[in-house]
């Protein structure tokens, strides 16, 4: 029971990150669409790694006790940082793009970006 | 046009919402990882397979951390540094730094050296320590911090810890070495990368010039 | 149970976070989200997940963010006191420029941060990109004619003499700029004002508003004035504030077509 809400839930999370990254305009929106949606989907994976009347996997349980299904928990560890390092560069990006076109909205960029090349 | 992509994609996801919530692929069988976590000297499932059976993949990620660092320096070097202190120094927040930072410094500590034992490991206690930075420098101005902790020593540092780290861990697998005792190295030199490139990120964020 | 419940407030807080108007609403919220999913994956009985969630997605991604977007939403005005369009009064800032600034934070969405400086510090606060605008009381000088300006209102450069002494000016302004030499130079209104009533200046290079806010305290009455040089009141942007003078362009123009702008002249002036 527990895991299908898990997993309702991550994927209510990617439909809501999703649904902002495409609607929004402005860069950051998008990166923070694109937040919730990663989000989501670590939530998807660590439900699918619960059983129910777990016990989380550490050795001091007493033997026997249904526990949680460690790899999908390991798969998901490396991946938060590594969103964090992504999202930092990203920012970096949206950064150094903001000094060079003075705005944030993506049609605008586009534009001036396509202007740029035409030159 | 793009509302009606937008609709038609989270249709599909709702689709598959839908399809999750049937009961055609219940949960597999929990492999015994109790064995496996004994063998490789942890306590902690997800660390025997983080740090154990999967070490190549721990290795390659924290590659791409220090390669996503790398390109922050890039992007933003060529940026010039604000004029004013943007982080500037707080009398309050320097009396509870003296009361927090100890705590939060042996706290990270903790977590590294007993990730094999319980939950933590080098990831978390990293980020946490990368916080108490972050506390320092709301504390002492972050000018003064930049200057003390020097970025000449600091690179050679980050990369030093991740050629240790790699070449500690392609040799453990070949040589078939296993033991709590290298689980803990690896804890804390995957804490001092992730704490380096947390103030990496800090530095170059705070200081340089980067108008949005 | 429980499960349900944090599940139900992440959602509810991911759906909060992303439908605000302001980023660092959005940002704050996205915070707490964070945070509530920590918890739900300790529901879970994933501590380890739990732990490297609450670090790094509650304490680094949201500093990350608050760093990145620390100027954004923030319209940095250098505002130059000046008695009916712009000045302070108790805590509050009122005047005719101050209207026109309200209206065009609400047309760009962005918010004002005012910031009171002396008259000769607007051009160094401009370039540097410290301030996105300047306004108040503000005729430009020679070297500020590179920055994207909008005029306000007409006014007029004149000399006042009212015995023999030295002229003063206010530092760092087109009326400076007139002075004849031997002429001393104040940095504020106030200072210019207490000189001349001390009778230290015989007269002073002014434009048509200080020599009103003169007037309303009583000296010039008698002096002799002499008209200089035409010039108009405006508000400076950054050089690379293009689309705020625009907006600013625009925002003068409605107003004068729906007859307000006579009635904001004649509300102040």
């Amino acid at each position: 029971m527990a895991a299908q809400i898990g997993t309702v839930l991550g994927i209510g999370l990617v439909f809501l990150g999703f649904g902002a990254l495409l609607l929004r305009r402005s860069l950051i929106w998008k990166l923070l669409g694109l937040n919730v949606a990663s989000g989501g989907a670590i939530v998807f994976l660590v439900a699918l790694s619960h059983r129910p009347g777990a016990v989380p996997p550490l050795s001091g349980y007493p033997e026997g006790t249904p526990s949680a299904d460690p790899l999908p928990q390991a798969l998901v560890l490396t991946a938060i940082v590594i969103h964090f390092a992504t999202l930092a560069l990203s920012l970096a990006y949206a950064i150094s793009l903001t000094e060079r076109f003075h705005t944030q909205e993506t049609g605008r960029i586009e534009a001036a970006s396509e202007e740029e090349m035409e030159r | 046009m793009k509302r009606a992509l937008t609709i038609a994609l989270l249709a599909t996801l709702l689709g598959i919402l839908l399809f999750g919530l049937t009961d055609l692929f219940p949960p597999a069988e929990v492999r015994p990882w109790a064995e496996m976590a004994r063998a490789y000297g942890a306590g902690n499932g997800v660390a025997s397979i983080v740090l154990g059976s999967r070490l190549y993949d721990t290795l390659l990620e924290v590659l791409v951390f220090a390669l996503a660092m790398v390109g922050v320096r890039y992007t933003l070097k060529p940026l010039g540094k604000w004029r004013e202190p943007v982080v500037p120094e707080r009398g309050v927040v320097r009396e509870m730094a003296d009361v927090l930072l100890p705590v939060i410094i042996v706290f990270a500590v903790y977590l590294a050296a007993s990730g094999h034992l319980g939950p933590g490991g080098g990831f978390p206690a990293g980020a946490i320590a990368g916080s108490g930075l972050l506390l320092l420098a709301m504390a002492k101005g972050i000018e003064r911090l930049s200057r003390e902790l020097h970025e000449g020593t600091l690179e050679p540092l980050e990369y030093g810890t991740i050629a240790v780290l790699l070449v500690l861990g392609c040799l453990s697998i070949p040589l078939n070495h296993r033991g709590s005792g290298l689980l803990v190295v690896f804890n804390l030199l995957i804490g001092i990368e992730v704490t380096i490139g947390a103030w990496v990120v800090l530095h170059y964020f705070a200081s340089h010039r980067g108008e949005i | 149970m429980t499960v349900l419940l944090l599940a139900v407030l992440a959602f509810a807080l991911a759906a909060v976070a992303l439908t605000r108007r302001r980023l660092l609403w959005g940002v704050a919220v996205l915070g707490v989200h964070s945070l509530v999913l920590a918890a739900l994956y300790f529901a879970l009985s994933a501590p380890d997940v739990a732990l490297a969630e609450a670090a790094i997605g509650f304490g680094l991604v949201t500093f990350v963010y608050l760093l990145a977007i620390r100027r954004t939403g923030r319209i940095a005005v250098a505002a130059v006191e000046c008695r009916p369009l712009l000045y302070p009064e108790g805590e509050e800032v009122v005047g005719l420029v101050w209207e026109l600034l309200e209206l065009l934070a609400a047309r760009t969405h962005r918010e004002l941060e005012l910031r009171w400086v002396e008259r000769g510090e607007v051009e160094g606060l401009l370039s540097s990109r410290e301030a996105d605008l300047a306004a108040g009381d503000l005729v430009p000088s020679a070297r500020e004619t590179a920055f994207p300006r909008v005029p306000l209102l007409p006014t007029r450069i004149v000399r006042v003499r009212r015995g023999n002494g030295p002229l003063g000016a206010i530092s760092g302004s087109r009326e400076a700029e007139r002075l004849p030499r031997g002429g001393r130079l104040f940095p504020r209104r106030g200072e210019l004002l207490e000189a001349l009533e001390r009778g230290e200046l015989g007269g002073a290079v002014v434009n048509l508003l200080e020599l009103r806010s003169f007037y309303l305290r009583g000296t010039f009455r008698d002096a002799e004035i002499e008209p200089l040089e035409d010039a108009d009141f405006v508000v400076l942007f950054a050089p690379d504030e293009g689309e705020l003078a625009e907006a600013l362009r625009e925002i003068m123009t409605e107003l004068r077509e729906k007859g307000e702008w006579e009635e904001l002249l004649r509300r102040y002036l």
